[in-house]
């Protein structure tokens, strides 16, 4: 996504998908994760007519409600996308003028095309070609149309060419910056949104700014911290602009490479302690090796208002702290939804008993760490004051340039929660005292009465209200391409008609067509990123100009492995005639520091003989996420209280497995789990679906009596990523949790 | 009675997703014990494609409830609004209502040994029970009196998609009515559930 275009979000809003004509749904499940956000999908069938399409190997609650539902085999969405981009260019169906204008080598992409016949995805996906025809030709001739996904289409080794490939298909239609259209991806909890943008992710800054001295540099000027103070923190300086380890593999940074675990890139050592604030490691793929790993940490600290299944999985013994971690409602501040509006949250009690929320337990982290005076310096006023969490939210507004978030002061925040009444559900727009702002002023909100903007890339709205082209990201020419949008393809009321370059210090009088004052001049930053003046912005706002620039997306991105998205089937992948075929990555080394296998475990051996069953994991309506506060409400584990497998009665019968007996999952790590069968046609019979919420059960064996006393959960069982296979994305390292294989025996 | 102020439950089976939110809502706010089920949501052709339809289901407080029909001690009473509620201290646990209801509404605890069954137990529309409005007794046996402070019932209230509706027959009806007009299609003349439970009209 951000390689596409500029920034990696939704860009419609839930509320907008009522606009939508038609809405296709890759790998995601709405009315089983967004229920109430799901509302707005059942709206647009009702008032709108909108054809409702799920892609997905299992029949879900989604699909119960669609007009149209194929159950493609896990890990070939790419050559889905292909063959409704084969049709759609060869019926003239595709938005020529939009591709010409505002698109960068989509020519390739006609190319890979023209081979994914109808028949020929058939075979690959296991979607009849007649079945392909009737979905695409529904969705291009019901426009606009929005394009939904979730962890379905990215928890794949090549999640990442899925996630180019749709954005692809949303551009090839045309389908792109307008209500109804978009991309709309579905952020899976509470705040994601908000904790990606402030760089919970081991490869950025906040705000995306790059690992880079730049952007450390311009980080310690806000922060009030001495440039060299922070390069001091570090091993040596150049560990300061690589990547860390990911959530998927922190456990390899512990196992170091020692009996036979991948290689580790980490300043010659492993990693020995592991502070989890809020993830219930449950929903993490490889729970042996996750296990191993916590097994042979030196501390283990989990902060949560729940006790963490790792403090279950984990043999260890000391050096292992739960600390009481407060809840939203123990707490203020901003989140941002999945639509990049932010909220304000009030507190509603004090935090109970010793919990304390989790910026409290950081302060005192950091006091003990001896770093606490710089931790909060730029939020001190001259007295060394500040006043929580207002003096945070205003250093976010004041720092993070990338995504616009200087428009999100406490102040308006909090008026827009307080007045949400006066905004309108779909369009976001407000009305009376709120006239002229979205709610929740969406990012990017580039000064501090910008409106925000709802709909991203949209040229039919001025910058100050919202509109915007593409990004300008990646260069102003590749190939000798120009990488600047067309003549006329810019935001309304723009003073440039067309594409023009991000703006600077330097360019910022040509392009704008203005003189700087010389007091200007001295006060503006090198970039829009980095101009804590705001005259970038502010001088942009008034001549109609989007800071960022506007630019063409790009189908093509020549930096990853492959530049166009390809096939490739899964590592374990149930049709070893493909795997020849569409074979994985080469081994990638030194991926988030560890070296990752690709081809090498495609190849290993037929996976498929010993392990012919596709395995897919999901959600369950009542639990959220890893299910840790979930399964210790009395009322939500009643609906759910054991572990089960969704199989189809035709594997199970041949497999002399009866609806509630209890079956072994084996997976090829050598893993295995116990669990009950539940019959169901919403899975085919070559494949199984396992929820992901539950843990207490380990391999057959009970081990939640390790529960501190009084606070075993209602519902254990077996976590189902015991058996997800060995798998990540090549640019994330997401794991693949969507298309592995297991062997099912009665147990 | 005025058919204005009839109370009706309705369940719209194109909107419901099976979430189980009006069911935990009951169940949280009511501090129902388990295996008390006051509201449930039921899905019919599970996993099959074009077939699966959930709806979440109570005691739809009937015209001429056939719960009341049958009780042999007359527990049962209907309000000037329609909703049907009973004593549960005057209740034997008979069971009779079970078999009379055509939802099966009613819910019995089991106690002791050999799974006496202890009083009823069902929906009350959020509307508590014979006993002094909004005292702590009424509030133990029957859960919360939420319609007595002026607030919908708790599972319509909590339903993600507004699948479930509860309130006036004639605004509900006009809800109904307008779904079916916007979606264009279909012959059926009233709510599933509705014929059974309200008759003809």
């Amino acid at each position: 996504m951000a390689n596409t275009w500029g920034y990696g979000a939704m860009t419609n809003s839930l509320g907008d998908i009522q606009n939508a004509r038609s809405i296709i749904i890759f790998g995601a499940n709405p009315a089983v994760n967004h229920p109430v956000g799901f509302a707005h999908f059942l709206k647009a069938k009702e008032r709108n007519n909108a054809q409702i399409i799920v892609v997905d190997p299992v029949y879900t609650k989604t699909a119960a409600k669609a007009d149209h539902f194929c159950q493609i085999r896990p890990g070939t969405d790419i050559p889905f996308m292909y063959g409704m981009l084969n049709i759609i260019f060869k019926n003239g169906w595709a938005d020529e003028s939009f591709i010409n204008d505002r698109v960068y080598g989509m020519d390739l992409i006609k190319e890979e095309a023209k081979k994914w016949t109808p028949e020929k995805v058939a075979d690959v996906t296991g979607v009849p070609a007649d079945k392909l025809i009737q979905i695409t030709t529904v969705y291009a001739k019901n426009s606009p149309g929005t394009l939904i996904w979730a962890m379905g289409l990215t928890q794949h080794t090549i999640g990442s060419s899925n996630t180019r490939l749709a954005p692809i298909v949303q551009l090839a239609l045309g389908n792109m910056g307008k209500a109804g259209g978009g991309t709309n991806i579905l952020r899976g909890h509470d705040n994601v949104q908000g904790a990606t943008d402030m760089g919970c992710l081991s490869n950025s800054l906040p705000g995306y700014y790059g690992l880079a001295d730049g952007s450390w540099k311009y980080f310690a000027k806000q922060w009030n911290v001495d440039y060299e103070w922070l390069k001091g923190q570090f091993q040596s300086p150049e560990w300061m602009n690589k990547n860390g380890f990911t959530l998927a593999r922190w456990w390899a940074g512990v196992l170091d490479g020692k009996n036979g675990n991948d290689k580790i890139h980490n300043g010659k050592t492993g990693l020995k302690a592991l502070f989890v604030m809020g993830n219930g490691i449950t929903s993490v793929a490889q729970q042996a090796k996750i296990k191993e790993g916590l097994d042979n940490l030196e501390l283990l600290v989990l902060a949560d208002p729940f006790v963490n299944e790792a403090a279950v999985l984990t043999d260890k013994q000391d050096d292992v702290f739960l600390l009481p971690a407060a809840t939203q409602f123990e707490t203020e501040g901003s989140v941002t939804a999945t639509n990049r509006s932010a909220q304000w949250r009030r507190k509603v009690v004090e935090p109970l008993y010793e919990s304390k929320p989790d910026q409290e337990i950081l302060f005192e982290l950091s006091k003990r760490l001896g770093f606490y005076d710089q931790y909060t310096a730029s939020m001190k006023d001259s007295s060394g004051k500040f006043t929580w969490p207002e003096d945070a939210t205003r250093e976010i507004a004041r720092i993070i340039k990338t995504i616009g978030l200087t428009g999100w002061t406490p102040e308006r925040l909090k008026k827009h929660t307080d007045n949400w009444h006066m905004f309108d559900q779909v369009s976001l727009r407000g009305y009376g005292e709120m006239k002229g702002e979205y709610y929740g002023l969406p990012w990017p909100c580039w000064t501090e009465n910008h409106s925000g903007s709802p709909v991203l890339y949209n040229t039919n709205l001025s910058v100050k209200d919202g509109g915007m082209g593409f990004r300008n990201r990646f260069g102003l020419e590749h190939d000798g391409v120009s990488q600047l949008a067309a003549k006329g393809s810019a935001p309304k009321g723009s003073k440039v008609d067309g594409g023009y370059p991000e703006i600077t210090r330097d360019n910022i009088e040509e392009v704008l067509k203005i003189k700087l004052t010389e007091e200007e001049k001295k006060k503006i930053g090198k970039n829009w990123k980095v101009d804590r003046s705001n005259i970038i912005a502010q001088k942009c706002m008034e001549a109609g100009i989007a800071p960022y620039g506007n630019a063409k997306a790009r189908a093509r991105v020549w930096t990853f492995p492959d530049e166009i998205p390809m096939h490739r089937e899964p590592l374990h992948s149930p049709r070893q005639d493909l795997t020849k075929k569409y074979p994985a990555y080469v081994d990638k080394d030194n991926h988030f520091r560890v070296d990752t296998k690709y081809i090498s475990k495609q190849t290993e051996q037929d996976w498929s003989k010993d392990f012919p069953i596709n395995l897919v994991t999901g959600r369950l309506v009542n639990m959220n996420g890893a299910g840790m506060e979930n399964r210790a409400s009395k009322y939500l584990a009643a609906l759910s209280p054991e572990m089960f497998c969704s199989i189809n009665p035709d594997l199970a019968g041949q497999l002399g497995v009866r609806d509630g007996g209890m079956i072994w999952i084996h997976s090829p790590e050598g893993t295995k789990i116990k669990v009950k069968a539940k019959y169901s046609y919403s899975v085919s019979p070559d494949r199984v679906f396992l929820p992901f919420h539950f843990a207490g059960h380990f391999q057959g064996e009970d081990i939640s009596h390790k529960y501190p006393k009084g606070t075993k959960p209602y519902a254990i069982g077996e976590s189902a990523n015991t058996v997800t296979n060995y798998g990540y994305d090549i640019i994330t390292q997401i794991p693949e949790t969507k298309g592995g294989l297991c062997r099912i025996e009665r147990a | 009675m005025s058919e204005m102020s009839r109370l009706k439950f309705y369940c719209d089976e194109g909107r419901c997703i099976e979430c189980d939110g009006c069911s935990i809502a009951c169940a949280e706010a009511h501090e129902l014990p388990a295996g008390i089920n006051r509201r449930k949501v039921i899905t019919l052709n599970e996993g099959k494609e074009g077939l699966e339809y959930s709806l979440s289901i109570a005691c739809m407080h009937c015209n001429d409830a056939p719960c009341e029909q049958v009780c042999p001690v007359d527990c049962f009473y209907i309000r000037e609004d329609g909703i049907v509620l009973h004593d549960k201290e005057t209740c034997i646990g008979c069971a009779y209502c079970l078999y009379a209801c055509p939802f099966g509404a009613p819910q019995f605890p089991r106690e002791g040994a050999f799974g006496a069954k202890g009083a009823m137990d069902k929906c009350t529309m959020c509307a508590g029970g014979p006993l002094e409005t909004n005292s702590e007794k009424e509030r133990h046996i029957y859960g919360q009196n939420r319609i007595s402070e002026g607030r919908v019932p708790v599972c319509a209230a909590m339903c993600s998609t507004k699948a479930l509706l509860v309130g006036d027959a004639q605004e509900v009806s006009a809800i109904y009515r307008e779904r079916v007009l916007a979606r264009g299609h279909g012959v059926q003349t009233s709510p599933m559930t509705w014929s059974r439970a309200y008759g003809a009209k």
